[in-house]
């Protein structure tokens, strides 16, 4: 009796909520921080370098093998689940400890990934003169330095070969930068202008004014083109005879000597050799790679700066194209629009608008802005490039706007919130000055309404740079060969496809033919991409208070 | 309260009422002491054409009296003053009233000035009446001038006069009455002299009554009814605002 | 200086009778004839008739709801902005129907000011917030700007407290700084008239002295009307006082005569307090 009395008065104390709400706000806190470490732990040990082990591997056949390669993972498993598999398991414990071992050198072995039972390793050895070496193609090598080659003649071999080889790498990796600075650079440009004037010369014919004359000027000046680009092919060409000059020999796990060309290389390391201070600043410079270079190997290896930068280009352009629209739509619901059924009516369509699932948008920007609109003006202003389309093909300019669309209910109700939260004795103390509606609005309430603004900005950043199903249809490649954004005239080239961090996370983890070396990358990315909205968003907020602070006027009363 | 404590309003206009109504009551204030003067010097020199000015002036000072109660009637409708304002309002209100009344009796004074029939029978008396009248017309301006002032102490002072006048009120009365005893034929104009010495022990009761209405606008206590210890006590007491 | 032989010098001037205002005598600014004011079906105003005189402080006086506030609303058609609103009967300003089809709306509250219950300082500077009416009318002369600046704060007794600190922004004024410069800022683009709508009633009561007192400095130079909750607040700063009731003017007179002998019984009533 008593103690159901007390329980009783404990309920109506209002205690077991608060307990509730507590527990609640911990369960979410626990979970967003759980996910944020996971994403980070994850991602971020990727750059750092291990340890590579050479391992004594007894085969079932009772070969000893010898096994170069980083622990990538281990698990413990049952004796019954590998032993179905058809592997025998020595001694009688029922879990054994499988390695994943990564062993590289997908070009001599075909698997660049091993699974190793625990109780077969005899040995294991972390020699330090191991070398771990980054290529263009292939993936990593692993193996022991033999000897460095030129034009095919050993010029240092043993323990000099190590310095010798970072020395010709230095210039290796100087040459492929002059090779990547004319390709990219200026025979980008030179193609970018022949391009032009392909397009040019077909807009003359089309319009009729393809007179010898002017096509004689086309002509002049696309040889001069063509000049300039075979100086730099003749250029390029030595380079590629330069760089082709050097190569290293290193023996492999299963004592094959291999040679490698040196124009293949990135890097090479001896993570066994190095030191905490030299595992620190090789993994910031891999970190600082992953964060500004491009991709390479179908986006498993290198950078994703591409995609960082079109995530960024696009949310920007959004913000610039949703700002205006919703807060015009806002202003004029709020402060002109006579309220009755109608505005109600839009309202809730207005509302609802932001409850569509996205992929929706994205068909319709697909239908609409890709199909009618860029279609339209294909025809009307690039005549010349047909029937290859310009704006009628998805590309950042229609991504940028379906996602506007797709965010304009956030801004727009943001906005009459704020609208409504300013008081009528501010409007009636300018209009009592002599002002019109317009310019009240303009001079007084407007500006006290941009915090709003901003917060719905803030809502519509958050979203637009997560979100990935529309984008796939309306302008998101895989790997886009040109940034929307390049000094080529004129500079911001909204018809271009580009490359988007969400989209690259879903192509880097479920479309690659690796998908076992690029799971960290996976990570990698999903934080990346965090984070970049994550910055975005503090900019946004940073104005926003900035703002506030500049208009708090009210908020008291 | 003291006298600064007036012009320091908030309201300006505030200010100037109050002061304004504070210089009025000292122009009323200086009105009367001439009449009270003017009235003494007819009956001492048998001047009936200066008693007759006398007599004709006191319009001037019951309109004035019209005149300031009605400004502190609008300052008190319009202002509600408070504490120090409030008192001197008070003050003012009940000082008027007795300085009209001190008119009267100055020109009381001076009708008597100007029928006292026989003038030999109490020529006399002049010298004692005119001693009266100084007296009388010291403490006026006595009290006047710690209305000026605001000056709680002097107020004292100058109540402590009224003794001396009451003093030299009944020795003349003590001499008239034997005068009147000795010779049947004196009674008119013995009767008349006494009404005039009766007039001026009024106006320094009257006086004494300004000094009050001081000591209650500047302490805040009210000293009508207790005894000369007493008011000393709270003349000298701390102000109370 | 002797006090005690000095008499008291007789000022003959002083005898004369305090000056009595008479609305009869007066320059007439805004004048009122039969004002009608609907709310939809509901009639908030009735035959309104009568005179606002020039370079004086009119108050309106009254109980919640008897319409003062939107009377006062009426003389730079603030009403306007209130859906559902008809009005009839005239308002002249200087002899101009203020209703007519021909009134710019935006030069008539040019012309006449107003000053709200709470005050309402734009969330700007205080210099901005004294030169908007001005940089409404284009004015970008910072000359110009700076004098009218200088004046109007000068003029609503707010300089001497701001001129420090004409940048920052008005928000950090207290209540009735703010409530000083929005008169500043009404005074600022030179009205002939300044509506006061309770201008004091969210002060305390020494802001509400100040406010009280320019509003009193304020009137050789404007026409002033006043709204207020608070009659002794009328009694302290008007020259006339009109008393409303139920959408009807009852009486109106000078403040003199209102508060020390009104003709209504109603009047009287109300302003002792044993008004319902």
């Amino acid at each position: 009796m008593t103690t159901n009395r007390s329980i009783g008065n404990w309920f109506k104390s209002g205690t077991p909520w608060i307990w509730l709400n507590a527990a609640a706000v911990s369960a979410s806190m626990i979970m967003v921080v759980g996910l944020l470490a996971l994403i980070a732990v994850r991602g971020l040990a990727h750059f750092w370098p291990a340890t590579v082990y050479e391992f004594d591997y007894l085969q079932p056949d009772g070969q000893q093998q010898r096994i170069i390669g980083e622990v990538h993972d281990s698990e413990i498993v049952t004796r019954g689940r590998i032993e179905a598999s058809g592997v025998e398991v020595p001694g009688d414990a029922l879990e054994v400890e499988r390695l994943l071992v990564k062993t590289g050198n997908r070009d001599l072995v075909g698997l660049d990934f091993r699974w190793l039972l625990e109780p077969r390793v005899q040995d294991r050895d972390t020699p330090a003169d191991i070398m771990v070496v980054e290529r263009y193609e292939w993936g990593n090598f692993y193996g022991f330095l033999v000897s460095v080659k030129q034009e095919g003649r050993v010029v240092a071999s043993g323990d000099a070969a190590w310095q010798a080889l970072q020395e010709r790498l230095a210039r290796a990796t100087e040459l492929q930068h002059r090779i990547e600075d004319i390709e990219k650079g200026r025979i980008g440009d030179i193609n970018y202008a022949m391009e032009k004037l392909r397009l040019e010369r077909r807009r003359l014919e089309l319009e009729g004014r393809d007179t010898p004359d002017n096509l004689a000027a086309i002509e002049t000046r696309r040889e001069r083109l063509q000049d300039d680009y075979e100086v730099l092919q003749q250029q390029l060409g030595e380079l590629y005879g330069q760089l082709r000059r050097d190569s290293f020999l290193a023996t492999v796990m299963d004592g094959r000597e291999v040679e490698v060309p040196l124009a293949k290389v990135v890097r090479v390391y001896r993570p066994n050799a190095m030191g905490p201070v030299d595992k620190i600043g090789f993994y910031f410079a891999k970190l600082w790679e992953f964060v500004s270079d491009e991709p390479r190997e179908a986006n498993t290896e290198g950078g994703i700066f591409p995609a960082i930068f079109g995530t960024v280009i696009m949310v920007i352009l959004m913000s610039v194209v949703v700002t205006p629209f919703g807060v015009i739509a806002a202003v004029y619901l709020r402060e002109y629009a006579k309220q009755g059924p109608l505005t109600r009516t839009i309202r809730i369509a207005v509302n609802n608008l932001a409850g569509v699932p996205s992929i929706v948008y994205g068909v319709f920007g697909l239908g609409f802005f890709v199909y009618f609109l860029g279609g339209s003006i294909d025809d009307l202003f690039f005549p010349e490039a047909q029937p290859a389309p310009t704006f009628g093909t998805p590309g950042i300019f229609w991504a940028s706007l379906t996602l506007a669309l797709l965010t304009l209910p956030v801004v727009i109700v943001a906005t009459e919130e704020g609208l409504s939260r300013i008081p009528s004795t501010i409007r009636e103390g300018s209009l009592a000055l002599g002002a019109t509606k317009a310019e009240t609005l303009w001079r007084t309430v407007l500006p006290m309404a941009s915090p709003a603004m901003m917060t719905g900005l803030i809502l519509a950043v958050a979203r637009a740079a997560g979100e990935v199903a529309p984008l796939m249809l309306v302008g998101v490649v895989k790997l886009a060969p040109s940034l929307p954004v390049d000094g080529n005239p004129p500079f911001v080239h909204l018809e271009r496809k580009f490359m988007h961090l969400g989209f690259h996370i879903y192509d880097v983890g479920f479309q690659s033919p690796n998908v076992e070396a690029a799971r960290p990358l996976v990570y990698a990315t999903a934080l990346l991409l965090v984070v970049v909205i994550v910055v975005l968003n503090i900019a946004a907020i940073a104005i926003r208070n900035r703002l506030r602070e500049q208009f708090k006027a009210y908020d008291q009363g | 309260m003291d006298k600064n404590s007036i012009s320091q309003h908030i309201s300006r206009q505030y200010n100037t009422e109050l002061e304004d109504i504070r210089n009025k009551v000292m122009s009323m204030g200086g009105l009367v002491e001439q009449q009270v003067a003017d009235a003494v010097r007819s009956l001492v020199e048998g001047d009936e054409r200066l008693a007759d000015v006398v007599v004709n002036n006191d319009y001037k000072v019951n309109a004035m009296e019209v005149a300031i109660d009605e400004e502190c009637n609008v300052i008190l409708a319009r202002r509600q003053p408070t504490a120090g304002d409030l008192r001197l309002l008070v003050a003012v209100i009940k000082t008027i009233t007795d300085l009209e009344r001190i008119g009267d009796e100055a020109e009381r004074i001076a009708r008597m000035a100007m029928h006292i029939s026989d003038k030999s029978q109490v020529d006399r008396f002049h010298g004692r009446i005119e001693h009266l009248g100084e007296l009388a017309g010291k403490m006026l301006k006595g009290s006047l001038n710690t209305f000026a002032r605001m000056d709680a102490e002097m107020a004292v002072e100058v109540w402590r006069e009224d003794l001396k006048l009451d003093k030299e009120y009944d020795g003349i009365m003590r001499q008239l009455i034997t005068l009147m005893m000795e010779d049947n034929r004196s009674i008119p104009s013995a009767l008349d002299t006494m009404w005039a010495a009766r007039s001026l022990e009024r106006i320094g009761d009257r006086a004494r009554n300004i000094c009050e209405y001081v000591i209650y606008l500047v302490r805040g206590k009210d000293v009508r009814h207790t005894s000369l210890e007493q008011m000393e006590a709270e003349a000298r007491s701390k102000p109370s605002s | 200086m002797n006090e005690q032989t000095k008499t008291h010098a007789i000022d003959p001037h002083l005898v004369e009778r305090r000056e009595v205002l008479d609305i009869s005598r007066e320059d007439i600014c805004i004048e009122v004839q039969a004002l009608d004011l609907y709310y939809g079906q509901s009639q908030a105003l009735k035959q309104i008739t009568m005179s606002i005189p020039r370079n004086r402080v009119t108050a309106y006086i009254g109980p919640s709801g008897c319409g003062k506030s939107t009377l006062l609303r009426c003389f730079n058609r603030m009403n306007d902005l209130v859906d559902g609103v008809r009005i009839e009967g005239s308002i002249r300003l200087d002899g101009d129907d203020i209703y007519s089809r021909s009134t710019n709306v935006a030069d008539l509250r040019r012309r006449v000011g107003m000053v709200f219950q709470k005050p309402n300082p734009f969330p700007k500077s205080i210099y901005e917030n004294v030169a908007y009416g001005l940089r409404l009318q284009g004015v970008t002369s910072r000359r110009t700007l700076d004098e009218v600046v200088e004046r109007s704060l000068r003029g609503a007794a707010l300089w001497d407290e701001v001129k420090d600190r004409l940048h920052e922004s008005a928000m950090g004024l207290s209540g009735g700084q703010q409530q000083r410069l929005v008169i500043a800022r009404a005074i600022a683009i030179e009205p002939e008239v300044i509506l006061l709508d309770e201008p004091a009633s969210a002060l305390d009561p020494i802001s509400t002295l100040k406010i009280e007192e320019l509003i009193y400095e304020l009137k050789s130079k404007y026409t002033i009307v006043i709204v207020t909750h608070n009659m002794q607040q009328a009694a302290r700063v008007s020259d006339y006082t009109a008393f409303m009731y139920l959408g009807e003017l009852i009486e109106f007179g000078d403040t003199n005569t209102i508060f020390t002998n009104p003709t209504q019984k109603m009047t009287e009533d109300y302003i002792t307090g044993r008004y319902g």
